[in-house]
């Protein structure tokens, strides 16, 4: 959130990461005196090499030493910089790693390379993967040369835990750390919603690591076990009992009957505050069938918590899902239900004649094509309005499917005119 | 109480009580280093005016029936443009991939395309298959053109001969190193005719128009005014049926194909036709000029018709190509338009414009702004173009302005100057929105790209009717901003 995000490659792939997924931040740099930016400081400028062909033919190295340089006089407020290469500057072997190393000498701040050309691996999940294992391994070094970047040993506190894989989407984040704060715990980071780059290399000295996206960043919580012997405890943050579980299960690992009580009382008073809302909608959504198509993660996060809501689920799809998100969807779904892998276009639209769903939980780049067929859609990746993870989040997941499925207007769409 | 509703269940975390805290970053506002403002004095781009090559060239295929474009790349070249396209027109947008992976990268990506176009041609039928080079296929040096043949030959095999009459090829080359979205439509607006175009000799009496990157109700409007002219046309690149369309409830078949689009038949006729007009010059005369060579087909490359200026020059050249006159109804809209302009004078007049977008809409825009009477300031123009800095020049010059043209230049750039010589309006696409609500002025969306709100895309700016639409809308943000209610109220 606080670096400097500079995409090394022809202008296109910057472009379309600038300002496109929500997952937001309080950090921001000033427009002007006294006025803040209206964006977070990494969705408000989008950094970028615009590589011209004479670039491509003659090499971009300069030119990215040079453009970060530069960055880094425009925005002072940034700690540190990613930078990123892709297709273009990987295929004619642009060495990031050595201008991030001369840069971050020239600026005193930290610079990261992240080598990811799109043609890597078999969908963006090799992206979370590379980025895992390359960050680790800078982050262990820069640790080495930088000592003070680390948490002081009169500063740990048994309670110290990071939460890994959460993105902050629509500020998830708001509903979630909270309920860690309140069973006694110090949450030193977020990897990666909202992180701060002095945090994230205090990921190691934590007691504990609560990993949220299994797909993303199990990654780097096994490192870091490997490395500095901090466990780490799979969760689900979405729906009551998942998060509820999650609840016990942190407190459990703690192993302090105060800390168990206090989960008890945490979850007894969010349930208590969110309960007449969600049996308002789960009345309304009761028998419903719904699909879910998102990343992977969410595939299996989520047919609980349709279940909670009263719902079916007939159909899982995942973008990127490997072996392990789908023997976890197999073993929370029913039998009978349709899964299909990465799903075209046209699968899609082959499962909606096949499932009939009344909900179809995706992205923005499919809702389009099956309201076509008339069924409602959720945006699952960036949501419509949300947060929608931990129990206050579920009320607004409920009251945005619910909005979905009874908005007039697919009754109106099926009336012969 | 009394006539209260029922009460809605509550809602678990609204935005209003989120309460975010903003923290800032620095202590205190640090202007840029001023040698490092303009765009020439940086290696670095800091918000991009443009986006790549690919997606203009992607943008023109979907404007044709049954056609899908085929983007010989890795995954993310399609999947963002796909993005960007569900984003702005809220409708799907089908296209297909070579899934680059590292295999690709070493050995070229011919098993891709042969396999890949195959799979296309068999699952969903198109008529027309257009090949989206990217920068990956270009830097490995990608022979499309035989790839391609081999594509056939196989097809031929498995499928029959037939395939190769059902299914046309158009090949785009688009390293986006190369130039930006609007270069990638204005090649793909040659390559189509270069493929398809035909004489077969007969005269046919039809004009045929390249839009540009207009959006759908720009196209409808074009042909309003087309069929009040009496002249046969042929909209080529016509999204205004495939990028918007009715919600049916259930499609007669799968795969869903939209219903509209330039059927491949109007390019094949192009060859025949009276006239062919280029209303982006920067994106669509590449192929009138072609046509204009090859098949002797008079090409009218012209300015965007937006505003009294651009229209009338557009109907008057479309009047001489085809011999009809400009019928009274036109004259009818054309004067409504100078009314609306006429009833708002006072609110437009000597206002101060910031403008921000492509090439060809910021050149039409300019002219219009200057004949609504306001003072246009600082020009972005997001790709560089000669054609539209002449043309911004001459329109500056006839009203006697002289605003800061940064041709090819980045928004931070325009936005720096913003900031120091706060302009009234802001006419811009959606990535101004920072930019307008820091320095707290409003903007009137128009261009590419129109994301965060609804209903652009079905609204013209593009002729009389257009004109006076985009007037109203200027001409309300500046009232909403500006004036008080009860100086509103006449």
């Amino acid at each position: 959130m606080d670096a400097i995000h500079l995409v090394h490659a022809p202008v296109g792939c910057g472009y379309y990461t600038w300002g496109t997924r929500r997952h937001l931040g309080d950090g921001y740099n000033w427009a002007r005196p006294g006025v803040l930016e209206n964006e977070a400081n990494h969705r408000r400028h989008c950094y970028t090499t615009a590589m011209s062909e004479e670039d491509i033919i003659f090499g971009g190295t300069e030119k990215l030493k040079q453009a970060l340089l530069e960055a880094f006089r425009i925005n002072p407020g940034a700690r540190g910089a990613i930078i990123y290469n892709t297709c273009s500057t990987a295929l004619i072997g642009d060495d990031i790693e050595q201008v991030a190393r001369e840069v971050s000498k020239e600026v005193g701040k930290p610079v990261f390379a992240c080598a990811s050309p799109g043609f890597c691996g078999v969908s963006q999940s090799k992206g979370h993967h590379e980025f895992n294992f390359q960050f680790y391994k800078w982050l262990l070094k820069y640790r080495e040369e930088h000592p003070e970047v680390c948490l002081k040993e009169e500063e740990k506190t048994p309670y110290d835990v990071n939460i890994i894989g959460e993105y902050n989407i629509d500020w998830d984040e708001v509903v979630i750390v909270p309920l860690f704060e309140k069973l006694g715990l110090r949450i030193l980071n977020v990897f990666t919603g909202n992180a701060r780059l002095e945090n994230l290399f205090k990921l190691p000295d934590a007691s504990l690591s609560i990993v949220h996206c299994q797909r993303s960043a199990t990654y780097i919580a096994e490192l870091i076990k490997q490395g500095f012997k901090v466990p780490y405890l799979r969760v689900s943050l979405f729906g009551i009992e998942q998060t509820a579980k999650a609840l016990r299960d942190v407190a459990a690992w703690f192993g302090e009957d105060k800390m168990r009580r206090r989960a008890e009382e945490i979850i007894e008073e969010e349930i208590t505050a969110i309960k007449p809302a969600v049996e308002w909608y789960r009345e309304r959504l009761s028998g419903k069938k719904v699909a879910i198509y998102v990343g992977a993660p969410r595939v299996w996060h989520w047919p609980k918590v349709m279940e909670e809501l009263g719902m079916e689920v007939v159909a899982c799809m995942t973008t990127f899902g490997h072996r392990e998100d789908y023997e976890k969807i197999i073993h929370r779904v029913k039998p009978g239900t349709l899964i299909i892998d990465n799903p075209n276009e046209f699968e899609i639209e082959e499962m909606i004649e096949t499932c009939k769903p009344d909900l179809f939980l995706t992205g923005l780049k499919e809702k389009y094509l099956v309201r076509k067929f008339g069924v409602p859609t959720l945006n699952s990746h960036s949501y419509e309005k949300g947060p929608y993870a931990g129990f206050r989040g579920f009320v607004n997941f409920a009251r945005d499917i619910y909005q979905a499925v009874a908005a007039p207007v697919w009754q109106l769409a099926r009336q012969d005119f | 109480m009394i006539n209260q509703v029922k009460e809605i269940p509550i809602e678990g975390i609204t935005y209003k009580n989120l309460k975010i805290e903003k923290k800032p970053l620095s202590r205190e506002y640090v202007p840029p280093p001023p040698e490092l403002v303009p765009r020439a004095n940086r290696a670095v781009c800091i918000d991009p005016g443009h986006t790549c090559m690919p997606l203009g060239a992607m943008w023109a295929t979907l404007g044709v029936h049954r056609a899908i474009p085929f983007v010989q790349g890795a995954q993310g070249c399609t999947t963002y443009v796909r993005y960007t396209f569900s984003r702005i027109f809220r409708e799907p947008a089908t296209i297909a991939n070579a899934s680059f992976h590292e295999d690709a990268a070493v050995f070229g990506g011919r098993k891709n395309l042969v396999r890949g176009v195959r799979n296309l041609v068999c699952r969903y039928q198109p008529e027309l298959i257009a090949i989206v080079t990217t920068c990956s296929s270009e830097v490995i040096g990608d022979d499309i053109h035989s790839f391609l043949d081999e594509a056939l030959d196989l097809m031929e095999e498995e499928l029959g001969p037939e395939v190769r009459e059902a299914v046309k090829f158009v090949v785009v080359n688009t390293p986006s190193f190369a130039g930006s979205h609007v270069e990638g439509y204005n090649r793909a607006s040659r390559e189509f005719l270069k493929a398809l175009a035909r004489k077969s000799g007969e005269t046919r009496e039809h004009v045929c128009l390249i839009p540009g990157m207009m959006t759908p109700g720009d196209i409808r409007e074009l042909k309003h005014m087309m069929e009040l002219m009496g002249v046969s046309h042929r909209v080529l690149f016509d999204i205004s049926e495939t990028l918007d369309c009715p919600l049916v409830g259930m499609p007669d078949r799968i795969p869903y194909y939209p219903p509209g689009g330039t059927p491949v038949e109007a390019f094949v006729r192009a060859g025949d036709a009276q006239a062919i007009f280029a209303l982006s010059p920067d994106a669509g005369s590449a192929g009138a000029q072609w046509l204009d060579r090859r098949y002797k087909v008079p090409a009218y490359v012209m300015t965007m018709p937006i505003g009294v200026r651009n229209t009338d020059h557009f109907l008057r050249n479309v009047a001489e190509a085809t011999d009809r006159p400009i019928p009274d109804r036109l004259r009818w809209e054309r004067g409504i338009f100078l009314d609306a302009m006429a009833d708002t004078l006072h609110y437009t007049m000597m206002k101060k414009v910031a403008l921000c977008g492509d090439p060809d809409f910021v050149a039409a825009a300019t002219w219009f702004v200057c004949e609504l009477g306001m003072v246009p300031t600082y020009i972005l123009v997001g790709t560089k173009s000669r054609r539209a800095e002449e043309d911004i020049r001459q329109a500056c010059e006839e009203y006697g302005h002289q605003p800061v043209v940064m041709n090819g230049g980045d928004q931070f750039e325009w936005e720096y100057a913003l900031k120091n010589d706060i302009p009234d309006v802001i006419l811009g696409h959606s990535r101004c929105v920072n930019i307008a609500r820091e320095i707290q002025v409003p903007l009137v969306r128009f261009g590419f790209p129109v994301y965060d709100r609804v209903g652009y895309q079905r609204e013209p700016i593009v002729g009389y009717r257009g004109g006076e639409r985009f007037l109203a809308r200027i001409v309300n943000a500046i009232l909403d901003h500006q004036y008080p209610d009860d100086r509103t109220h006449q």
